[in-house]
């Protein structure tokens, strides 16, 4: 089947964070209304709609796409936890490679619960780890950043220098919930979480809403002349290998080497990444599995500073989960703006030089993983 | 009755595992797929592994090693768990990962590789006085 290639025509984002009075439906039209004026278009150009939220109501896409019209598209909502609002973004990009439709668009919308996000199910069928509260939510990440320690003899400094990056990029990103540049020494002496993840390696709560219009290449020919092509993507869930305890929360290995092909591209075309670090030791882990560096590497390659905004590949330049905040459904659509903007050279303070022509997204959860691949 | 009724060890969940008796050792329920041989834990109907329906329920090893573990600094609220705590993948020699507390050893003193042995103990008393049991693995006593 020959496919229609595919565009990213505009992005939009709402400030991360705690702001008080602004619920869902306002937030979702304010990012709606960016990636619009991004794109160029009209809410009448949009043939399709999806809305992705973990935590809000049914019917909550209806409701958010009603603020910007009510044409009668259907707006369908998806749910793959901390990856909604990318999985969303690939099911538009499959219908319009497909030829279904020309022009959708995805908002990703969520407001979190306060205090500790209570997980929901009746007592009798949760797990054992959940009814023991054996598995705090850093726990996954915990336990396999303890086991990159045990076999690669990496350092709890790695994953602070991660999160000491991320916080410094993030005072160049005004969206972020995070404002302020923490030391080493201040993420390493913060309150310990789950060992060896402390208090300023973590991703914070936060509300928030994204957006992106996903567009052929043919229809995004009227609009601009410097398109951002996506030009790989795949989504998966864990793979069952025997014997080995899943930590993993899908095939980022898999799904990478997928995109790669798809694209014709590889690690090393790649000019600019955003990985998913709900907490930093996530940063190390994703850079290996996607082959920036070699496996058991990532943590002196961290170090040595070549996922900084000047590195060698500059990875979470907007500051990444942990210092934008994680509105779980939106975080993926953050993702997808800020690589938006880094191959248009429009980051402002935050921008790689060189022109970055390619850009990978790695967007994951306990609902599974996405890899993108786009292209200037 | 009335005194005399034995007060019952039940499990926190059921399914999962066989708490001792006076008669029997207690252990972790599994299943074993009877085409490729795969062990799992919790049960599972079918094999991730062969796709088999044809399972068999087992006693699971009660001692294993320690895959990875975690320190759990913060405790969720109406669980029977008090931070800080040890968590950990604890692998079996039948290739099954099971997420269990360590006890009986200090926080700074937890390792990859340790050995350690499968018990049960109270997690708390249900409405009638039975003594609800979870399990949990510590370091091999010899
Ligand atoms: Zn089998």
């Amino acid at each position: 089947m020959a496919e229609k290639e595919v565009v990213i025509l505009g992005v939009g984002i709402t400030r991360f964070g705690r702001v008080t009075g602004r619920n869902p439906v306002e937030m979702a039209r304010e990012a709606g209304l960016m990636a619009l004026k991004d794109a160029g278009v009209d809410f009448r150009d949009i043939q399709a709609g999806f809305c992705a939220h973990v935590n809000q109501p049914m019917g909550t896409g209806a409701d958010c796409f009603a603020e910007l019209g009510m044409t009668g598209i259907p707006v369908t909502n998806v749910e793959v936890a901390c990856a909604s609002q990318s999985r969303g973004v690939m099911l538009a990009g499959d219908m319009i490679a497909a030829g279904i439709y020309d022009m959708a668009l995805v908002i990703g919308v969520e407001k979190m619960p306060r205090g500790m996000v209570p997980l929901g199910g009746e007592l009798s069928d949760m797990s054992y780890a959940f009814l023991m509260g054996l598995m705090p939510f850093p726990g996954t990440y915990a336990m396999t950043a303890q086991r990159h320690m045990h076999t690669y003899g990496t350092k709890p400094e790695h994953f602070g220098r991660a999160a000491e990056k991320s916080h410094r990029n993030s005072r160049l990103n005004p969206n972020a919930t995070y404002q302020q540049v923490y030391t080493l020494e201040e993420i390493m002496s913060s309150r310990m979480i789950a060992d060896p993840i402390t208090m300023y390696m973590c991703s914070a709560n936060a509300d928030g809403a994204t957006a992106t219009v996903v567009c052929s290449r043919e229809k995004a020919k009227k609009y601009t002349t410097r398109p951002v092509l996506l030009v790989g993507w795949a989504g998966g869930t864990p793979i069952y290998e025997k014997g080995e305890p899943m930590l993993a929360e899908g095939p980022t290995e898999l799904l990478g080497k997928k995109v790669y092909e798809m694209s014709g591209l590889g690690p090393k075309d790649v000019d600019v990444a955003q990985v998913h670090d709900a907490f930093s030791p996530g940063e190390i882990f994703a850079i290996e599995e996607l082959g920036f560096c070699p496996k058991g590497e990532g943590g002196p390659f961290v170090w040595g500073g070549n996922t900084e905004i000047n590195g060698k590949i500059p990875v979470n330049t907007d500051g990444g989960l942990v210092s934008c905040g994680h509105p779980i459904g939106a975080t993926g659509g953050r993702m997808i703006a800020e690589l938006s903007w880094q191959l248009r050279g429009m980051a402002g303070p935050r921008q790689v030089s060189g022109n970055p022509k390619v850009a990978l997204l790695h967007n994951q959860g306990l609902g599974g993983t996405n890899v993108m691949i786009f292209k200037m | 009755m009335g005194a005399s009724e034995a007060k019952k060890k039940v499990p926190i969940k059921e399914g999962l595992f066989k708490v001792h008796t006076d008669e029997e050792e207690g252990y972790l329920i599994g299943s074993r797929c009877k085409k490729c041989g795969e062990y799992f834990h919790p049960k599972r109907v079918v094999c991730a592994n062969c796709y088999s329906e044809d399972m068999d329920e087992v006693a699971l090893s009660t001692r294993g090693k320690i895959f990875t573990y975690t320190i759990a600094r913060t405790s969720y609220p109406g669980t029977p768990l008090t931070a800080p705590f040890i968590t950990a993948h604890v692998e079996l020699p039948e290739k099954v990962s099971v997420i269990s507390l360590i006890t009986d050893i200090d926080l700074d003193k937890v390792k990859v590789g340790m050995e350690v042995e499968l018990y049960f103990w109270k997690a708390r008393e249900d409405g009638e006085g039975n003594e609800v049991m979870a399990y949990a693995f510590r370091p091999v006593s010899n």
